[in-house]
């Protein structure tokens, strides 16, 4: 396993020490700026002479005021790392305002913000995700991720790109292993205009201001503690936007997720309902583990690496991600102890760890979605939605098995769910924010028929046709219903993220 | 099915790997070359050196070459990804004859005697000149050279053109009407030194994006730009110039009435190298600050302000690209240029200079051994001196060179119609896209008796209507030279072998000289593109564009070199007749279709930096294609507003002529009102539907830039 030169370095390799002894520091580190110059001569302003030294770390410089929206970095970045066509680790968005002829137009060139608060790090479930102590360089390992692309939602400015050929993400490394060369990144040595360098910058005096990493077209540097310094234009109009902010489209499903969610959900209520309810009986307990089964095992289908899922456990300790899998780990063996427990005529109630376990589950899976990045996701409706789901598919699963539930109790659970959605689609369409407007406007517009759908379906299978004694159709509605919620869920979340340019992606 | 993928295991973990490459540093594996090849960007006429690595026969990087003088190891994103052009699917790869509409794989020897045998029978039954031939600036130039030879004094027709009259014609016409002579004056370099630096109708930033770079180096320049359309380059500017469309005439000499009125102007130099200065300024007494506001729609204290900078410059530059060659009065507008650096003095010296930057990566080299809009060498038609002059060179008698241009590009198309012309034979050039008014094209082809298109690329919207394919080779596939904008000479370099049967231009135009049996005599000897530079460095000796100097290693050792050095007219010498430039009067007319109520809006169209022209090239590397894979259509707010439009809608833009249908709506701020803008490269939403037949009386340049257009949104039928 080689390890890139300046690495090497610092671990006190002998074999990096290849120049003279005038070459090197005093600390026998190899000095950059003296190492002869190789072939791909970079302009010495692109790259700092020096290493970071401890509180510091590399970040990247972008000078707004000196790019043409040229582009070449973006090749020159998929060039350098071989990247798909429709993966680009650089991307330069367009900013827009002001009226003709007092035009405004800006590009933003960026690749990963190598940021002091990562959240694609702190959210991966197998530490794929490391920030290099000497460089602080974000770095993304390919051979320890999954492929679960819950950095893609965590990031709010859309770097990590999944590979869906590979089945792992990837994201820009500010070519680290070029920088430990003393060449300069390719996007930076590419640009016509020198609108990109690499700089070092005291982490400590950053975090405390990180202002300078803010531009139209970005999300705010405070999320994650971007690194990017950004010099801005001086009479920057105060109206300018991204130019893609007209277009706006439904994002992935996620139909593994979808099933996975609704039926784990549909499973932790079934089990409370066992646990709670007098009438409980084996046979639904079996029905009831079965589907938590098929779920679980479903959901390894949204792994870019199924036979790798048993690596999301590593992460507890900070991955809401790793939670969820600990969690719902629990709460399948708690539930088959159950399950076999009632064959037995144990009492019931020993079914309240499962249900306990359940509805953590639950609320650990809610939290993966209660990310800044994503904010249609990031409020308390996603934990509502996620418990009002459970407990309305399990109680009329249960009610559909013959098992004597309340009808009065499951159109309560219906009516609950209704409200929350109702409140979510009044949040979106009254926030200032333009990420839950443009959520409301998908829901409203493109999704409207799925919209109308979904809450047909509730009020058909969760409240008329169970209060009307049709138990098994009130059931197979509700399902359906609660599948649709889901999937709007997933498609109408319009993240966070840099601006783009107007044209390239999908046609609107 | 991958079962090891779809299980999770990395089945690609090699193709992702990096590796040392020697030259270019840690880099993914799959681009490290072992060996690199150094040779001239194919693109455009900015000329960018470049390095290209070669692993194993294939292309596999490019790199900007550092040692060359133009870009220092910058490219633009075409040049970046310029490699994947090498191995594009939709390659031309068998000569191809069309047989009841079906295309068959024939011989090379049996395609050229059906052409040959085709050509002749056209020029038996209607005369000589019934054969139409439209070239490209995609050539290297000794293949430039050994065409012209070909077919007007072996097919001996003269009706022989090239793309480049879409292009350049009129900065060609109005150099030559100025100084007596086609030749840019001036270099890049003047970019780095000029104190004021004019772009008209020139938006560098997106069609010669490293030109920006030479000009930032120029840290006390004032950037003026004058555009209608708030384009990438407008944005860089220090003063931008939203001048009305078609108002840059008036412009140019507003600036010249103010110069004059203040006495701004170089009277020694004017007296010493001009003639018509007093007819000038009798004729510019008109354009006062308050006339050219009203015709500009600038504010008179901006065009005193950038009279004023210009009038003061020590050196200023005028650069200019589309916005001014693209119409009706192009030529025209040309001269109105070199009026405002003759009236200054401002050529000849460092940072000053009038200066059209080219379209194609070898236009310039189409315009030096042209023989469409004159003979090889900036000689004239007109002049028997010349013509004597190279009778001679070629051991021909006189008689046989012709004494006046044959028709124009549009002309032969139009000739096509008329049934003038009746067999036509188009060279790396993609017209069913790039034309103007396609209903026309479509007719003028229908009408040919026999259509020939030689290309690199197949299927393409021409070659699909063509009777007969010829394969030829592309950049990278052949050797030559290519002159930059700046007369820069580069050489171009053969990198891999072409694919399939196809050949080298050269070696299509010497089998088709000796089916038609005039190889021994045009061409004796030859037998590589070699032989036809050692000729032009002979027919080139002693003109403007002296080529006998250099030879083929000493333009790759220099990295380049400029024929006429640094800059031309250093001593006010110019080439007319009595060594004088003219000064010109020039009408500052209205375009021709000007908007009326049923077509309210002025349609402009142009580039974007991803792609290059028909996207023959570029939109076969994924890269670029994917960063811009459509058309669209730029309209202010306050239009979409007035027709009920949205943004992303599909919208038709229609014309008196024709209509282009499901384009995607950009409302945006970069138009002015009343204005929209549509990029030219998609075949798809061929913008050139909608665009009219109009042309410059002197340079037979299309109008481009301005037809009258309304736009609707497209109903589901019409898609
Ligand atoms: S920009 Fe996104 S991917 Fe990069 S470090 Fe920050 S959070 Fe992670
Ligand atoms: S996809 Fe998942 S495992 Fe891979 S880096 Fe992202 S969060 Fe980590
Ligand atoms: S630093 Fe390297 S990986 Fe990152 S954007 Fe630039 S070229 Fe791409
Ligand atoms: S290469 Fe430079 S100038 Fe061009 S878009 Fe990228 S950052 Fe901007």
């Amino acid at each position: 396993m080689s390890l890139p030169l300046l690495e090497r370095a610092i671990h006190g390799d002998p074999i990096t020490r290849y120049t003279d002894g005038a070459a090197c520091s005093a600390n026998g580190l190899v000095n950059l700026r003296l190492i002869p110059p190789t072939p791909e001569t970079s302009s010495p302003s692109l790259i700092p002479d020096r290493l970071p030294e401890p509180g510091e770390q590399y970040r990247f410089h972008f000078d707004m005021t000196k790019c043409i929206g040229c582009r070449c970095c973006e090749v020159a970045c998929s060039e350098q790392n071989g990247t798909p066509a429709d993966q680009s680790w650089r991307r330069v968005g367009e900013i827009e305002g002001g009226v003709y002829p007092f035009t405004q137009r800006f590009y933003l060139s960026m690749g990963c913000n190598h940021c002091a608060d990562a959240a694609c790090l702190n959210g991966c479930p197998v530490e794929a995700y490391t920030k290099s102590p000497e460089t602080g360089v974000v770095l993304h390992s390919s051979d320890a991720c999954i492929g679960c692309q819950y950095c893609t939602w965590n990031c709010p400015y859309g770097v990590p790109q999944y590979n869906p050929e590979r089945g792992v993400v990837a994201k820009c490394d500010m070519c680290h292993n070029r920088l430990a060369d003393g060449d300069a990144p390719a996007c930076a040595n590419a640009c016509p205009q020198e609108a990109i360098q690499i700089e070092i910058v005291n982490i400590a005096d950053w975090v405390a201001d990180h202002s300078a990493a803010n531009a139209p077209g970005l999300p705010s540097s405070h999320h994650t503690v971007s690194t990017t310094r950004i010099t801005l234009p001086g009479e920057l109009g105060p109206e300018l936007e991204k130019a893609n902010h007209t277009r706006v489209h439904p994002e992935h499903p996620h139909w593994p997720l979808v099933f996975m969610l609704t039926l784990t959900q549909l499973s932790v209520g079934a089990f409370a309902g066992l646990a709670l309810l007098r009438s409980a009986r084996p046979l639904a307990a079996v029905a009831a583990l079965l589907v938590a089964f098929i779920s679980l095992g479903a959901s390894t289908l949204h792994l870019g690496r199924p036979i790798y899922a048993y690596r999301a456990l590593k992460m507890w300790r900070r991955s809401w991600l790793s939670r969820e899998v600990l969690l719902f780990g629990m709460f399948a063996g708690s539930a088959t102890a159950f399950a076999a427990a009632t064959m037995f005529g144990l009492p019931r109630l020993a079914g309240i760890p499962t249900m306990l376990l359940g509805f953590a589950g639950i609320t650990a899976s809610a939290f993966i979605y209660l990310v800044p990045a994503r904010p249609s996701w990031n409020n308390w409706h996603t934990l509502v939605d996620f418990h009002l789901t459970g407990l309305l598919l399990g109680s009329a699963f249960l009610r559909a098995l013959g098992v004597d539930v309340p009808a009065g109790l499951i159109a309560a659970f219906a009516s609950g769910q209704l409200l929350n959605q109702l409140l979510k689609l009044l949040r979106l369409m009254r926030s200032d924010e333009f990420e839950l407007k443009a959520s409301a406007r998908l829901l409203s517009q493109d999704l409207e028929r799925i919209f109308l759908a979904r809450f047909a379906l509730l009020v058909l299978g969760g409240i008329a046709l169970t209060l009307a004694g049709y138990p098994i159709p009130a059931f197979v509605c509700a399902l359906v219903g609660e599948l649709t919620g889901r999937y709007l869920f997933f498609v109408s979340v319009v993240p966070r993220n840099m601006a783009l340019p107007w044209a390239g992606g999908r046609a609107a | 099915m991958n079962w090891k993928r779809i299980a999770g295991l990395d089945t690609l973990a090699e193709q992702y790997s990096y590796a040392q490459d020697p030259v270019k540093g840690y880099v993914s594996a799959s681009k490290v070359a072992d060996h690199w090849v150094a040779t001239t960007c194919g693109y455009c006429s900015v000329g960018c050196g470049m390095l290209v690595g070669v692993r194993e026969g294939k292309a596999v990087a490019v790199r900007g070459n550092p040692a060359h003088p133009v870009n220092l190891g910058k490219l633009c994103p075409k040049g970046l990804s310029e490699h994947h052009t090498l191995q594009t699917k939709d390659r031309a790869r068998n000569p191809l004859l069309k047989r009841e509409g079906k295309f068959e794989t024939v011989t090379w020897d049996h395609a050229l005697t059906t052409m040959v045998d085709k050509f002749r029978a056209v020029q038996e039954k209607w005369g000589p000149g019934a054969l139409g031939v439209v070239s490209t600036g995609q050539l290297v130039t000794e293949e430039f050279y050994t065409l012209g030879k070909l077919i007007q004094l072996g097919f001996g027709t003269r009706n022989y053109d090239g793309n480049t009259t879409l292009c350049m014609a009129s900065a060609v016409a109005g150099y030559k009407r100025s100084f007596g002579s086609d030749g840019p004056p001036g270099s890049y370099a003047d970019l780095e030194t000029a104190d004021v630096i004019l772009l008209i109708g020139a938006n560098i930033a997106d069609n010669h994006p490293i030109l920006c770079a030479r000009l930032q180096k120029n840290e006390k320049a004032t950037l003026i730009v004058a555009d209608p359309r708030v384009t990438k380059t407008a944005m860089l500017a220090d003063i931008f110039l939203p001048v009305k469309p078609r108002s840059d005439i008036a412009l140019i000499n507003g600036i010249a009435h103010i110069l004059i009125r203040d006495g701004l102007i170089n009277s020694e130099y004017i007296k010493l190298h001009t003639t018509g200065f007093d007819e000038l300024k009798t004729f510019l007494e008109k354009f006062t600050p308050e006339h050219t506001a009203s015709v500009t729609g600038l504010p008179i204290e901006t065009i005193e302000r950038v009279a004023m900078l210009y009038g003061r410059a020590k050196a200023a530059f005028i650069g200019w690209t589309m916005g001014v060659n693209h119409s009706t009065q192009g030529a025209e507008t040309v001269n109105a240029i070199n009026n405002l650096a003759l009236l200054t003095g401002q050529l000849g010296r460092p940072g000053a200079s009038p200066f059209s930057i080219t379209g194609q990566c070898n236009a310039m080299g189409s315009r030096e051994t042209s023989f469409t809009t004159g003979l090889p060498g900036y000689r004239k038609f007109e002049s028997s001196e010349d013509r004597a002059e190279i009778a001679a060179l070629w051991n021909v008698p006189v008689s046989r060179i012709p004494d006046a241009r044959g028709m124009a590009y549009p002309d032969i198309i139009e000739g096509a119609i008329a049934k003038k012309i009746r067999a036509l034979w188009i060279i790396a050039t993609n017209p069913v896209v790039s034309f103007p008014n396609y209903d026309v094209l479509k007719q003028a082809f229908g009408n040919l008796e026999f259509l020939v298109v030689q290309d690199g690329f197949h299927p393409n919207p021409t070659s699909e209507l063509a009777d007969l394919v010829l394969p030829a080779a592309v950049w990278g596939e052949k050797e030559g030279t290519y002159t930059n904008s700046e007369r820069r000479v580069s050489k171009v370099n053969k990198i891999v072998e072409p694919p399939g049967a196809a050949k080298s231009d050269f070696d299509i135009f010497l089998a088709v000289a000796a089916k038609l049996g005039v190889r021994d005599e045009l061409f004796p000897g030859w037998t590589g593109p070699r032989d036809a530079f050692e000729e032009w460095r002979k027919v080139s000796s002693g003109r403007l564009c002296d080529y006998s100097a250099m030879t083929w290693e000493s333009i790759e050792a220099a990295g380049g070199i400029q024929w006429g050095g640094e800059r031309l007219y250093k001593d006010g010498q110019f080439q007319t007749a009595d060594g004088r430039a003219k000064l010109f009067a020039i009408e500052c007319e209205p375009f021709p279709e000007q908007p009326n109520q049923n077509f309210p809006l002025i349609l402009n169209t142009g580039r974007t930096v991803e792609h290059w022209h028909t996207r023959t090239k570029t939109g076969n590397v994924a890269i670029l294609n994917n960063m811009s894979p459509r058309a669209w259509l730029e309209m202010n707010p306050r239009d979409a507003k007035k027709l009920d439009l949205k943004p992303h809608d599909k919208v038709s833009v229609v014309s008196r002529r024709s209509r282009v249908d499901g384009v995607e709506l950009r409302v945006t701020e970069i138009v002015a009102p009343g204005q929209i803008f549509m990029p030219f490269h998609f075949a798809e939403t061929n913008v050139n539907r909608a665009t009219q037949s109009a042309f410059d009386p002197i340079s037979r340049e299309p109008n481009y830039k301005q037809c009258s257009v309304k736009v609707e949104r497209t109903s589901e039928r019409s898609v």
